[in-house]
C-alpha cells in the first residue's frame, strides 16, 4: 500500500463523513464547520490529482472566503435550531429519498462497473510536474481570455447585486 | 498545444475509479441535503457540496487525461460559486428578513 | 418634334391627382364649415331633425339617372343653386378638360404622322414601341411598362381621346349644380388615363393595369351617387361581375405566358409563325377561352352583360363615355389585340360568335320595350357590342374594329343627347312622360336623329357601313344562321331606336300639364359636342366604304398589319349588294312598324304608360317576357346567387360554426385541461420543484444508462 493510497483514503473518508454530518446536524453553525472540514479533504485529494493550485484555491477561496461568509451570515441572523416540527410532506420526503437512492445507486453501479478507462495516446497524466502554475497562466490568459474577462464582470455584478440585495429596503 | 500535455506519463497509482466513486458520493450526499432538509441554508451548504462533488471529478479527469483544461474548469466553478454564494447569501438574508424564517416550506409564493 | 407616348396617359393622371387634391382639400373645408354654420343654427339640436337644412345639400346631387323609379324631387331645382364657387368649378372644369385635351394633342400628334406614313407604305409601318423603364424581371420573363402605337392602338388612340375630350367638356354644362364637381372630374380625368393605358400598353400586364384601372373608375363612377342605394349597388354588381371576367383574363396572361414565354404583344407574331410551346392545341383553346371570359366581363356580352343596364345608375356622360363609347369595347380591342391567338382556335372563334350573337339578339329584344331612356341606349349598346363579338368571331376582326369606332360616336352621341333630354326634363327619365320634344330642344333632337338614324343602318351613316361589313362576314364565313341573327337584330335596332325617337321628340307632350314650358334647351358646352359627334355620326363610315361601293375600305387596310385576318371570306358583288340591300330593308321595316306603332299611341294617350301597353298589346306573351327583360335578373337570384346564398349558409352554419369553432373552442378547452393539470404541479413550494428537477434527471439518466 503505498503513501499515495493511504492519503487518499483517510482523505476521502474524512470528506464523505463531514459530509453527511454537514447533512445530519441540525445547527446551522456546525453544518457549516462541517462543510469546511469537506472542503480542506478536497483539497487534500486535488493535490493528490496533481492540481495543488486548485487545492490551494479551494481553501483559500472556499473554505476561506465563501464558507466564512455562510458563517457570518449564520451569525449574523442568528441562526440556531433547524426549521422545528415535523415534516408536513411525507410524499415528497419519501419521493425524495427514493430518487436519491436511486440517482446515487445509478451512478456510483456505472462507475465502479466500468472499471478503469483507457489511458488516451495523446497527452500524457499530469504528474511530476514541479510547476503547473505557469502553463494554467498561459492558458488563462490565451485560450481562455474572454471567459476570465466575462468573470470578472460577472463578479463585479454579483458584488453589486448582493449589495443592493442586502440593503434593508425590503423591511 | 500546451493545454494537450502537461508532461510524462506517470500512472494513477490510486485507480480513478476511486475518484470517481468518492466524488459520486458527496454529489449523493448533497443531492439527499438538498432535497430533503427543510433549513434553506442547509438547502444552500447542501448545492456548495454538490459543486465541489462535481469539481472532483473534473480534476480526476483531467488528471487521467493530461489535460490542464480540466483544471481551468475549476478554476471558473470555484470563481462562479464565489458569485453565487455572494448572490445566493444576499438573498437569503433579504428573505428571511422579509419572512423571519428559513423553512423553505413557508416560502410558497413562486406560484405567483 | 416628338412627343413621348407616356405623355398621352400620364396628362390625365396629373389632372386627376390635381383635381383630386383641390377637391379633398375644399371638401374637407366646406364640410367644416357646413357643420360649423349648422351648429351656429341649430345651438341645441343633436342630429335628429337635419333634414331641412344639412340634407338640402344633397337634394341638387338628386340628379336624375334613377333607374327604376321616376320619382320626383320638387325642390331639385330650388333656389340653393350651384354649392361649388364659381372659380372652383371654373378650376375643375379646366384642368379636367386640359389635361385630357392636351393628351389628345399629343395623341392626334403622334398619330397623324404614324397614319399617314402608314397608308403610304405598303403593309404599314412597324409599330412604335417606347419604353418608360422595366417593370419587372424574374428569370428569363421580363415585363416593361412600354407604350405601343401601331395601327390597331392608333385607332383605338384616335377617338378614345377625341371622344373623350368632347364628353369632359360636355360634363362641364351637364354636371355644373353638382356637388361632386371636383371629384367627378377627378375621376373621369383617372379613368382617361386607366383606358388611356390599355390602349397603349405594349405588354398584356400593362394593358391589364388600364383594364382594372377602367373597372375601378367605372365602379366609382355608377356609385357617383353613393347616396342612393341603387347606384351604389349597381357600382358594386358592376365590379363584382367584372371579377368573373378579370379572373379569365389573369389565367389567360398567364397562359400567353406559358404558351410564349412572353407577356409583350409579340406574342402576336409569334402566334402568327406559329412559334409556341408545346402543340397542345387544347391549351390554345383555353388561353382564348379564359381571354374571352375577360373580354366577356368587360363588354357586357351573355352571361356576364347584366351589369351594363344598371350602370346607367352614374351620370349620362359617364354612360356615354365609358358605358357606351370607349370602356366596354375594350373587350373586342383584346380579342382584337390577341386575334392572331384566336385564329389558332376555330372552336373558339365559333363560341366568341355564337355568344356576340346571343347577346346582340337578347339585348335587342329586351331594347324593345324598355320605358326609361337610358336603359334602351345600354341594351343597344349591350347589343351593339354583341355585334362586335360577332364579327371577330367569324374572323372579321376588322368589321369589328370598325364598328368600334364608328359606334363609338353615334352611340356616345346618343347618350349625350340622351343626357341632354334628362337634365331638359329636370330629370324625367321615363320616355312615356315626354313627346314633342323637338320644337322645345331642337339641337339636342336633330343631332340625336342623326346619330338614331347613324345606328339603324341606313345609308350612308356611319352605322350602316361597319353593320354590314359585320353582316357580310358573317354571311361570308358560310354562317347564315349567324347572319340571320345579325340581321333581324338589326331590324329591331332600327326598331327601338326610332321607338325612342318617336316616344321622346315627336308626338305630342305627356308631361305633367306646364311642364313642357319649363323644358329648355342645354347650354353650348353640350350642345357642341353634340354636333361635333353628330358630324361624325354621319361621316366616320366614309374611313371605311367597301370596294362594291366604289369606294376603298382605307380603314381596314391600315388595321390590317395588326390583325391576323384581314380580309375575310370575300363574297361576290352580287351577294355583296343583296345582303346589303336585305339590312337597309329590314332596318327600313323596323323604322316604318315603330312609327306605326308608337306614332298614334303617344299623341292620343292622356295615360303616359300607353306607349308601352302598346307593346305589350301588340305582341302578347312574348312581349311581356320582354318587357321584364326575359327574366334574367331573376333567373340569375334564383339559379345563381340563391345557390350561392344557400352555399355560403351551410358553410357558416355547418361549416364554420361547428368545424371551425369546434376547433378553435376545442384546443381553447385542451389548453384549459393543460392549465388545470399544470396548476396540480405548480405549489409554489421550492421543495417540489427541486424534486422534479431532480425526477428529471434521474429519468434523464436511465435514459442515457439504458440506451
Amino acid at each position: 500500500m503505498s503513501l499515495e493510497l493511504v492519503v487518499f483514503a483517510i482523505a476521502s473518508g474524512l470528506a464523505i463523513v463531514s459530509a453527511l454530518a454537514m447533512v445530519v446536524v441540525k445547527t446551522p453553525v456546525k453544518s457549516v464547520i462541517s462543510l469546511v472540514l469537506t472542503f480542506f479533504a478536497l483539497a487534500v485529494l486535488s493535490v493528490l490529482l496533481s492540481a495543488p493550485f486548485i487545492a490551494a484555491l479551494q481553501v483559500i477561496v472556499y473554505a476561506g472566503a465563501i464558507l466564512v461568509l455562510f458563517l457570518f451570515v449564520v451569525m449574523l441572523l442568528n441562526l440556531t435550531q433547524e426549521a422545528e416540527g415535523h415534516d408536513e410532506r411525507p410524499i415528497q420526503r419519501l419521493l425524495g429519498l427514493v430518487s436519491v437512492v436511486a440517482l446515487g445507486g445509478l451512478l456510483l453501479g456505472v462507475t465502479l462497473k466500468a472499471g478503469a478507462p483507457p489511458v488516451p495516446a495523446a497527452g500524457g497524466p499530469i504528474a511530476n510536474v514541479k510547476d503547473e502554475i505557469p502553463i494554467l497562466g498561459r492558458l488563462l490568459f490565451s485560450d481562455h481570455l474572454l471567459a476570465f474577462e466575462a468573470l470578472s464582470v460577472l463578479l463585479l455584478l454579483a458584488a453589486v447585486g448582493a449589495l443592493i440585495l442586502s440593503k434593508r429596503r425590503f423591511d | 498545444m500546451e493545454g494537450a500535455a502537461m508532461n510524462a506519463v506517470v500512472p494513477m497509482t490510486v485507480p480513478l475509479n476511486a475518484y470517481l466513486a468518492v466524488g459520486t458520493i458527496l454529489f449523493v450526499i448533497g443531492l439527499a441535503g438538498a432535497l430533503l432538509k427543510r433549513n434553506t441554508l442547509s438547502i444552500f451548504l447542501s448545492i456548495e457540496l454538490m459543486m465541489n462533488a462535481v469539481n472532483l471529478l473534473v480534476l480526476a479527469y483531467a488528471r487521467m487525461r493530461g489535460d490542464a483544461t480540466g483544471q481551468m474548469v475549476v478554476f471558473f466553478v470555484i470563481a462562479i460559486a464565489a458569485a453565487e454564494a455572494a448572490v445566493g447569501l444576499a438573498i437569503f438574508v433579504a428573505l428571511f428578513r422579509a419572512r423571519r424564517t428559513i423553512d423553505v416550506d413557508r416560502l410558497s409564493s413562486l406560484k405567483w | 418634334m416628338t412627343l413621348p407616348l407616356w405623355l398621352i396617359p400620364a396628362l390625365p393622371l396629373a389632372g386627376f391627382l390635381l383635381n383630386g387634391l383641390v377637391a379633398l382639400l375644399c371638401g374637407w373645408r366646406r364640410a367644416a364649415k357646413t357643420t360649423a354654420d349648422w351648429r351656429a343654427v341649430h345651438p341645441d339640436d343633436h342630429g335628429h331633425d337635419d333634414h331641412g337644412h344639412a340634407h338640402e345639400d344633397h337634394a341638387d346631387a338628386d340628379h336624375g339617372d334613377h333607374s327604376g323609379h321616376n320619382s320626383h324631387d320638387d325642390h331639385a331645382h330650388g333656389p340653393a343653386g350651384p354649392f361649388l364657387p364659381y372659380w372652383q368649378r371654373l378650376f375643375h372644369g379646366v384642368v379636367g378638360v386640359l389635361s385630357v385635351g392636351l393628351a389628345t394633342v399629343v395623341a392626334f400628334a403622334n398619330l397623324v404622322p404614324y397614319v399617314a406614313g402608314s397608308l403610304a407604305t405598303e403593309g404599314g409601318l412597324a409599330p412604335v414601341i417606347q419604353t418608360a423603364y422595366r417593370w419587372m424581371a424574374a428569370g428569363h420573363v421580363t415585363v416593361d411598362v412600354a407604350f405601343r402605337l401601331d395601327a390597331l392602338s392608333a385607332m383605338m388612340l384616335s377617338f378614345v381621346t377625341f371622344v373623350g375630350t368632347l364628353i369632359h367638356v360636355y360634363s362641364v354644362g351637364y354636371l355644373q349644380d353638382e356637388e361632386g364637381y371636383g371629384r367627378y372630374f377627378a375621376y373621369l380625368n383617372l379613368f382617361m388615363f386607366a383606358m388611356l393605358t390599355l390602349v397603349l400598353a405594349n405588354s398584356l400586364p400593362v394593358l391589364f393595369i388600364g383594364w382594372e384601372g377602367v373597372g375601378l373608375c367605372s365602379y366609382l363612377l355608377i356609385g357617383y351617387y353613393y347616396e342612393k342605394d341603387f347606384a351604389h349597388a349597381a357600382g358594386k354588381k358592376a365590379f363584382v361581375t367584372n371579377r368573373i371576367g378579370d379572373f379569365g383574363m389573369v389565367l389567360g396572361i398567364f397562359g400567353i405566358l406559358a404558351l410564349f414565354g412572353t407577356t409583350d404583344f409579340s406574342f402576336v407574331d409569334l402566334a402568327k409563325q406559329g412559334a409556341m410551346n408545346g402543340n397542345a392545341s387544347i391549351s390554345v383553346y383555353a388561353v382564348c377561352l379564359l381571354l374571352f371570359l375577360g373580354a366577356v366581363g368587360k363588354s357586357a356580352q351573355v352571361p356576364l352583360y347584366v351589369w351594363l343596364p344598371d350602370a346607367m345608375a352614374g351620370p349620362t356622360p359617364v354612360s356615354a363615355l365609358i358605358h357606351a363609347a370607349t370602356m366596354v369595347t375594350a373587350g373586342v380591342y383584346l380579342v382584337a389585340r390577341c386575334s392572331a391567338v384566336f385564329v389558332l382556335a376555330p372552336d373558339a372563334m365559333t363560341l366568341v360568335a355564337w355568344i356576340g350573337a346571343l347577346t346582340a339578339v337578347l339585348a335587342a329584344t329586351i331594347g324593345l320595350a324598355q320605358n326609361d331612356i337610358k336603359k334602351v341606349l345600354a341594351y343597344s349598346t349591350v347589343s351593339q357590342l354583341g355585334y362586335m363579338f360577332l364579327a371577330c368571331g367569324v374572323g372579321a376582326f376588322g368589321a369589328g374594329m370598325f364598328h368600334v369606332f364608328t359606334h363609338a360616336f353615334f352611340k356616345a352621341c346618343l347618350f349625350l343627347g340622351s343626357g341632354s333630354v334628362i337634365m331638359a326634363m329636370h330629370h324625367e327619365q321615363d320616355m312615356r312622360a315626354m313627346g314633342g320634344l323637338w320644337r322645345r330642344i331642337p339641337w339636342t333632337a336633330w343631332t340625336m336623329m342623326f346619330a338614331t338614324v347613324a345606328i339603324a343602318g341606313i345609308p350612308p351613316l356611319a352605322g350602316f357601313f361597319s353593320k354590314d361589313q359585320i353582316l357580310g362576314a358573317a354571311f361570308g364565313a358560310g354562317h347564315p344562321v349567324l347572319f340571320a341573327v345579325g340581321l333581324f337584330t338589326a331590324g329591331m335596332t332600327a326598331f327601338y331606336m326610332f321607338r325612342l325617337a318617336r316616344m321622346t321628340f315627336f308626338g305630342t307632350f305627356r308631361g305633367p300639364k306646364g311642364a313642357e314650358a319649363h323644358v329648355h334647351e342645354s347650354p353650348a358646352t353640350m350642345t357642341v359636342p353634340l354636333v361635333v359627334l353628330a358630324f361624325f355620326s354621319v361621316v366616320a363610315g366614309f374611313l371605311g366604304v367597301p370596294e362594291v361601293l366604289g369606294g376603298k375600305n382605307r380603314f381596314i387596310e391600315f388595321l390590317a398589319p395588326s390583325l391576323a385576318v384581314a380580309h375575310p371570306h370575300e363574297v361576290t358583288h352580287l351577294t355583296e349588294w343583296i345582303l346589303m340591300g336585305l339590312s337597309v330593308a329590314v332596318a327600313l321595316a323596323g323604322i316604318v312598324l315603330a312609327w306605326r306603332w308608337y306614332g298614334q299611341a303617344g299623341a292620343t294617350a292622356q295615360v303616359p304608360s300607353a306607349p308601352a301597353n302598346a307593346f305589350y298589346m301588340k305582341t302578347g306573351i312574348l312581349g311581356r317576357l320582354v318587357e321584364n327583360r326575359w327574366y334574367v335578373d331573376e333567373g340569375i337570384e334564383a339559379g345563381v346567387l340563391a345557390p350561392f346564398r344557400k352555399i355560403g349558409t351551410f358553410l357558416w352554419r355547418g361549416f364554420d360554426s361547428l368545424v371551425i369553432d369546434g376547433v378553435v373552442n376545442a384546443s381553447a378547452f385542451l389548453v384549459e385541461l393543460t392549465g388545470d393539470l399544470v396548476r396540480f404541479f405548480t405549489t409554489g413550494n421550492v421543495r417540489n420543484y427541486a424534486l422534479s428537477f431532480t425526477l428529471g434527471v434521474l429519468a434523464l439518466a436511465i435514459y442515457v444508462f439504458l440506451r
